[in-house]
């Protein structure tokens, strides 16, 4: 089915940039953007997986590229919002999403090398994302989007993974603090924290098959969500003019399971 | 004054901040054995092992850390777009590694006889401020990591608490109104060493031997989020 030259979709004409967009959750948020029309820029740091993300979602007739990206690195940011700009002429939709460092740890035995893969992937990159785009997002105005993909652990922390909260508290906070920044823009800046199936929790559920049913059973859904349908809608609500209202929030996507807000 | 930490030995970082010389006078109030650490001591996790242990070396075991040191840069108010690495790297980066430093230090000293976190938080944090961004993440962040903390070490007698003070406290200048929050129901923003010490105390003290991971917003009443 083409659905290419339609122009009755919530984000028509809108360009959208989203990190760690080759697997997971930024890959489900990337097809759901572009199937509301939005041009899709698969910012991954491999073009190994980024590239057919942006070819699955051509072969829907919706549009995106993939524009290989380290998001830690600052020069590489500029480079992904230059050439974004420079392809698609405007940036109104911005979702840093990309993350490393989820392995379990002691606190105590905590080294730097693991707590700059939590601080550089979540909170550097959340600065970059933020403060590259900022031009471009000003200009959208009431268009403009900023959305951090966070976690419940950014708020209650997390046993297993303790460098894993403090990273994802520090983008609610950002969000927060830029939705009061930049509101007067008229730019929204939110995060969403979701719970979806991604390579890593499958990778994990077949490590500790008895771990699914635990995380199935305290899910008011009873499943674990998927990052299209489920992750990706919550993203083109934040983006369309119906989000326009909502900023400064942590939208909990997940089933039904943390309800500490 | 309760002397419930008579004779306890208390570490706090941060006296620089009047909020903290206050809380440290208080403290001494409750009978504590008050021991205050510049942030120089605590930019690497050598430093930081080295320093507790001075402490406990001269004065007997850890029992308490109040942890608030910030690096005042962390208060100058600049939109994101002028923020530059070096500035996201002092507030962000190094608030956040001397807060790990300061729990891998107290855990050592306290881990065989237990022991308990304070740690000072910000209620720009918790609602966010224009041009404190970085300041704001990286306040969220060590209150999280806090929690992370009392998770884990909860088996190990070792507690982690956060009090949050009102916004006059922050040295940045922010007033409630700002953060959208109403003013304080008891009035004012309260006095470091003989309203908001007693508070650290009692997280401190035995008392709140069940209360971990919890934050405790000892402003007057502004913050009632949860």
């Amino acid at each position: 089915m083409v659905t290419g030259g339609r122009t009755d979709r919530a984000l028509d004409g809108r360009t959208a940039i989203v990190t760690g967009a080759g697997q997971g959750v930024g890959r489900g948020i990337a097809l759901a953007l572009a199937a509301a029309g939005a041009n899709v820029v698969i910012a991954a740091r491999r073009a190994t997986t980024g590239e057919p993300v942006a070819e699955e979602i051509r072969a829907r007739g919706d549009e995106a590229v993939c524009i290989e990206t380290d998001c830690t690195v600052r020069a590489d940011m500029e480079a992904c919002v230059a050439a974004t700009v420079g392809r698609y002429g405007a940036l109104e939709i911005v979702v840093h999403n990309a993350f490393k460092g989820g392995r379990a740890h002691r606190l105590e035995d905590l080294d730097l090398d693991l707590w700059d893969e939590n601080s550089r992937t979540a909170a550097w990159a959340s600065y970059y994302s933020a403060q590259i785009a900022y031009p471009h997002l000003a200009a959208a105005g009431d268009h403009g989007r900023l959305i951090l993909i966070t976690s419940p652990a950014g708020v209650e922390a997390s046993v297993g993974i303790p460098a894993y909260g403090p990273v994802k508290a520090a983008q609610r906070a950002l969000a927060k603090s830029l939705a009061r920044e930049w509101g007067p823009l008229g730019v929204t800046v939110n995060c969403i924290a979701p719970v979806a199936e991604t390579p890593a929790l499958a990778y994990a559920f077949e490590e500790r098959p008895e771990l699914k049913t635990r995380v199935e059973m305290r899910t008011a859904l009873r499943r674990i969500g998927d990052a299209e349908a489920d992750i990706g809608g919550v993203a083109v609500f934040l983006a369309s003019r119906a989000g326009g209202y909502v900023t400064g929030q942590t939208i909990v996507c997940d089933g039904g399971s943390f309800m500490g807000l | 004054m309760d002397a419930n930490l008579f004779g306890r030995v208390v570490v706090v970082t941060g006296g620089d901040l009047p909020l903290v010389a206050g809380l440290a006078a208080g403290l001494a109030g409750s009978g504590a054995i008050v021991v205050t650490l510049d942030a120089d001591t605590l930019g690497s996790r050598p430093a930081a092992e080295a320093a507790f242990a001075a402490v406990a070396a001269e004065y007997g075991a850890v029992h308490g850390v109040v942890h608030a040191a910030v690096d005042p840069i962390a208060y100058e108010r600049v939109p994101m777009h002028e923020v530059d690495d070096a500035r996201w790297d002092a507030v962000w980066e190094q608030t956040l590694r001397r807060a790990l430093f300061v729990l891998q230090a107290g855990h050592t000293q306290m881990r065989s006889a237990g022991g308990a976190f304070v740690f000072v938080g910000s209620p720009v944090g918790m609602a966010g401020a224009a041009e404190l961004a970085p300041y704001a993440a990286a306040m969220e962040g060590v209150r999280v990591l806090a929690k992370s903390a009392a998770r884990q070490w909860g088996a190990d007698g070792i507690r982690v608490n956060v009090l949050a003070p009102a916004p006059e406290h922050v040295p940045a200048g922010v007033a409630s109104g700002e953060l959208a929050l109403s003013p304080p129901a008891l009035g004012g923003a309260g006095d470091p060493a003989d309203d908001l010490a007693p508070v650290a105390a009692w997280l401190l003290s035995d008392d709140a031997h069940f209360v971990t991971g919890v934050t405790v917003p000892a402003d007057g009443g502004v913050w009632m989020a949860g």
